[in-house]
């Protein structure tokens, strides 16, 4: 048997033992052991990782709150308790400046791409597991963060939006109906199969979708439909 | 509705005239027309549409940029021979102030609404513009028709609802939309498109690069792939539909994680020494055609993909 050979059955082998020709070139090449190895670690951490929910890593908020907390748009909640309407905006209040709104969108694609990379990188993900052990810090989890204020926030966080075009408004609005269960279907597909590379490209392409319709929605807002 | 009342008064007047005046009519005949050029002239008057059309023209050289923002309404881009750029536009409402400048060759009309709380039908505008085959685009608009013509030269297009049709064009098309549709006919150059839920039609191109994607949309492709050429198609759940002649020379990757390969090529293992282990996730169809020159990439999550022989 080649190596060639043993790297097709290798990767269309699911949990099962390997054919008895393929052991006994496993044997012989030290190649292909290593390749092996490679896979059962790969496949393990896979499996890891698609028994969690799909999250950036908590150092992503943590510098992203920093720089709010550094700009007075935030303050922490004992020293300033948020009044009902605030508290039910929550941090989408900071979507009111152009800059900081393009800020967080941008930290958002970065949380989505770094979503895919994670799904490259099991030893990436690794580390960040161990950062974060290190990190001691009252801020929200990173999954509640990315759950609450990126994936469930609507256009109806957008005031300005709501006395645009009604054709454009709800254009928008039943996109990104779409674009939510696009990513739900994707989560659901990556949760069952966490080693299928295809299923993370399409969430992570949703998420970046959420993102680039959710600044299309500001921008329009912004600019008041007429530029 | 106003202009057909005009119309008829004036008809009826003009009849009304005629059969008062029938035994003078060679005698008054000068001022028959005279009175027929005033109510002609008045009709005009009355009518909205001709009333607010506002035409500029910009003396541009070679290859000017002309950017377009708009938020409802048609935009129609011809080209023409001469080094100018003419803009003409109509607002009915009259609720609407299109602004345009000019610094050198480059050209921007935008249309802004004249005072707050005016709706979307008050601020639709229509725009007619004409420019130099050898041009830059770029159209910004919420809803409402896009057409470009025979336009050379680099595009982009960014809507939410508007759908674009562009025809006989050369150029690096970029086009970005929410749920608009394009439809490319006889297109050439590169196209990048980016849809959420608008369907893409790609109908003679000759186009060596060609990146489309698209969430609920369909893809399709019916035009010869180019030697040298990527085109890379890919969309959640609509349709992908390539359409291939016996000539084409393409490599081919498709593959549809929970939707099916339609297939009616025959193809060959690939010929440029790449291996494909077939996935074990979904439906993947890899193979060459002829020479396999060109690359051909579709992709779908749920949707189906179907490579069809061309009539």
């Amino acid at each position: 048997m080649q190596c060639e050979q043993f790297e097709q059955i290798l990767e269309q082998q699911d949990d099962g033992a390997l054919p008895k020709p393929a052991l006994a070139h496993l044997e012989a090449c030290e190649t292909c052991r290593a390749l092996t190895a490679d896979f059962g670690a790969i496949h393990d951490m896979a499996l890891e990782l698609g028994a969690e929910e799909i999250a950036p890593p908590e150092r992503v908020w943590i510098s992203l709150r920093n720089q709010l907390e550094a700009e007075g748009l935030i303050h922490d909640e004992q020293a300033a308790p948020r009044s009902a309407s605030h508290a039910s905006r929550g941090w989408w209040a900071v979507f009111q400046r152009p800059a900081i709104a393009g800020a967080f969108l941008g930290l958002a694609l970065a949380a989505a791409a770094t979503v895919s990379y994670l799904s490259n990188s099991p030893q990436t993900a690794l580390d960040s597991q161990l950062t974060l052990q290190q990190e001691a810090s009252s801020v929200p989890s990173a999954d509640s963060v990315f759950k609450e204020e990126v994936l469930t926030v609507g256009i109806d966080s957008i005031p300005e939006l709501q006395r645009q075009d009604t054709a454009v408004t709800n254009s928008i609005r039943r996109n990104l109906q779409l674009v939510d269960n696009l990513i739900a279907i994707c989560e659901k597909s990556v949760r069952e199969q966490p080693d299928n590379q295809m299923a993370r490209e399409y969430l992570y392409g949703a998420y970046q979708q959420k993102a680039e319709l959710l600044a299309t929605a500001m921008n329009r807002s912004m600019t008041g439909g007429l530029q | 509705m106003n202009a057909t009342i005009y119309l008829r008064a004036a008809s009826t007047a003009r009849t009304r005239y005629l059969r008062a005046t029938s035994i003078a009519r060679t005698r008054n005949a000068v001022r028959i027309g005279a009175l027929g050029a005033v109510m002609a002239g008045f009709i005009l008057a009355a009518s909205p549409a001709h009333a607010d059309r506002i035409e500029k023209h910009f003396p541009v050289q070679n290859k000017p940029k002309i950017t377009v923002r708009n938020s409802s309404g048609r935009i129609q881009v011809k080209a023409w021979t001469k080094n100018e750029v003419m803009v003409a536009w109509t607002n009915a409402s009259g609720k609407t102030v299109v602004e345009t400048e000019q610094a050198g060759n480059r050209v921007e009309v935008a249309a802004r609404a004249s005072e707050g709380g005016v709706s979307a039908d008050d601020s639709k505008t229509d725009f007619e513009i004409t420019v130099p085959v050898e041009s830059e685009l770029n159209v910004r608009t919420d809803s409402g028709n896009v057409t470009v013509d025979s336009v050379h030269g680099d595009m982009t297009f960014d809507t939410v609802g508007a759908n674009l049709q562009l025809s006989d064009v050369d150029g690096y098309m970029v086009v970005k939309t929410i749920d608009g549709s394009l439809v490319c006919n006889r297109c050439s150059g590169k196209l990048e498109a980016n849809s959420i839920s608008g369907n893409v039609q790609m109908i003679e191109p000759t186009l060596d690069s060609v990146r489309v994607q698209t969430s609920s949309g369909n893809i399709m492709f019916d035009g010869s792939f180019l030697s040298r050429g990527i085109y890379i198609m890919k969309n959640f759940s609509g349709t992908i539909e390539v359409h291939f002649s016996s000539s084409d020379s393409f490599d081919v990757n498709a593959t549809s994680l929970k939707g099916d390969v339609i297939n009616q090529a025959t193809f060959k293992p690939d010929t440029h020494g790449s291996s494909h282990p077939a996935s074990k996730w979904g439906h993947s169809l890899f193979g060459t055609m002829n020479d396999g020159h060109a690359k051909v990439e579709l992709s779908s999550f749920s949707g189906t993909i179907k490579i069809l022989k061309r009539d």
